[in-house]
């Protein structure tokens, strides 16, 4: 398959599902969100405890990030809602949504009078763009429109040996066959693999920015005083047989594979459009990661997982891998694909990269995953520095 | 033949992991290349944690994927579970950092 079917946006993108994104752009208009997203059919509630009493850096990149999702290839089109006149301000966002071609809306609570006309202004506004987006019909795209992102969670030693090497050769399958591309992330787990990851780098201005980010991280981490053992591996990692942070991050390095790395992206900025693999710069913690990998545009995402996770995200299909034959049995609903018979039974890794493949042509084209089913998803902004 | 179920990523690796769960008293064969290593267990391992392959002296490097993931803190002997009980990372350590330069956090 060279095409699937997917939905065409006036910016040239091409998404795989078709949402209505409800963003909240501080914490005191979240409920409000949630209360719309439950009452319209597939509305993503977009809510967080950011957008306010941020410094420069942060108000950037919590702004990046919810424009991220409220213009993501899989978003029909996006209702704002701010509280009131707050540094992440609503109808830029929105207006900024409508410079990509998508339906948006403003709304504001103040301006509004209250939070019953606002909700009321804000379920109208997500019902038409409901209907409107139902009425739209996959159309054949080529399969270099997608995007591939890459995250694993609650790793164990398993993650390193096995279900890294399927997600590695399916998304290099995208890239190399298709002319699509990846982007991982997780940026604290290269440590002790940074110098091979960073002979990767296309030229010599990414292999230092690669490195200078590492270091930027470590140096943010003992800036705490602490030890970044009480951190990481976490304990779920450990009970997996992960002893420390290089063991992890050799592992974790394993699904990127050994092809050439493009750049390394900002958290949460777009992920360019260029066929290749790309990393983004995120923390190592899974809902930050994802999150970031979201925004920045990627259609799906491989969760590799040793020791199965919940984690998952409403805007951008999660597909879940183990090669952990205990995990499969212990967590059914986390795993979508099941490879452990290429650890301890008589398949080999290219038997489990076709596994994958095929799960990510069903759901590229529409098959829902398990947490898309069981309406799974966490959504955490990271944040750099402190709220004022 | 080797154990499969004892995986050793790289030539140079001091430690196998575990694809089953390992018993204190047995004696296992790990492949190691194109070699072949006798260990006897002596700890009981979980599926997915490491044994020692050879003898590793205090502060000597753990190798695993052919590079550092950390420094033993005990000399483990060959058979040896191999976790965070006896081995520490060198990343991000924090509790090193000059103490003037550490930030203060009120515990």
């Amino acid at each position: 398959m060279s095409e699937f079917l997917g939905y065409e946006r006036e910016d040239g993108s091409v998404g795989i599902r078709n949402h209505t994104v409800i963003v909240s752009t501080a914490p005191y208009a979240n409920d409000t969100v949630e209360r719309a997203a439950d009452i319209v059919e597939d509305a993503i509630p977009i809510t967080h405890p950011l957008g306010r009493c941020q410094t420069k850096p942060d108000v950037f990149q919590t702004y990046r990030t919810l424009l991220g999702y409220a213009t993501h290839p899989n978003t029909y089109g996006a209702v704002v809602v701010a509280h009131a006149g707050e540094i992440v301000d609503g109808d830029e966002l929105a207006a900024d949504v409508a410079e990509t071609g998508r339906p948006s809306a403003s709304i504001n609570i103040h301006e509004e009078k209250g939070v019953m006309n606002a909700l009321d202004a804000t379920v109208d506004a997500a019902q038409e763009m409901a209907i409107e987006a139902s009425a739209q019909r996959r159309v054949p795209a080529d399969m270099s429109k997608l995007t591939f992102g890459i995250n694993c969670a609650t790793s164990d030693t398993t993650s390193g040996l096995c279900q890294h090497k399927a997600t590695a050769g399916a998304v290099w399958r995208l890239i190399d066959d298709h002319g699509g591309r990846g982007c991982f992330a997780e940026t604290p787990e290269f440590f002790g693999g940074e110098n091979e990851l960073s002979e990767r780098a296309v030229n010599d201005e990414v292999r230092q920015e690669i490195l200078d980010r590492v270091e930027h991280w470590d140096e943010r981490l003992q800036a705490t005083g602490y030890d970044v053992r009480g951190a990481q591996p976490t304990p779920d990692n450990m009970d997996g047989g992960l002893t420390t942070i290089e063991e992890k991050s050799l592992g974790a390095l394993v699904k990127s594979g050994d092809g050439p790395i493009q750049d390394i992206v900002d958290y949460g900025a777009k992920i360019p459009d260029g066929s290749g693999m790309y990393i983004m710069d995120t923390p190592g913690h899974g809902a930050e990661s994802v999150t970031g990998i979201g925004a920045g545009g990627a259609h799906f995402m491989v969760i590799s997982t040793g020791q199965g996770h919940t984690l998952s995200n409403a805007v951008m299909p999660t597909i879940k891998i183990t090669g952990n034959p205990n995990s499969a049995e212990r967590v059914p609903e986390e795993t979508d694909v099941d490879v452990s018979e290429a650890l301890v039974g008589d398949e080999d890794f290219d038997w489990a990269t076709d596994q994958l493949w095929d799960e990510i042509e069903d759901v590229v084209n529409g098959k829902m995953t398990m947490s898309e089913a069981l309406g799974e998803s966490q959504f955490a902004i990271h944040r750099i520095g402190p709220s004022t | 033949m080797p154990d499969r179920y004892l995986q050793v990523v790289e030539p140079s690796d001091n430690v196998a992991t575990a694809l089953r769960e390992l018993e204190a008293g047995e004696t296992v064969t790990v492949g190691v290349g194109d070699e072949e290593r006798t260990v006897e267990v002596v700890d009981d391992v979980e599926f997915g944690h490491k044994i020692a392959i050879e003898e590793i002296a205090d502060g000597d490097t753990i190798v695993k994927y052919g590079k550092s993931i950390g420094n033993a803190t005990e000399d483990i002997p060959a058979g040896t579970w191999v976790h965070v009980h006896n081995v520490e990372s060198n990343y991000g350590r924090g509790d090193l950092a000059d103490e003037s330069e550490a930030a203060t956090i009120s515990e």
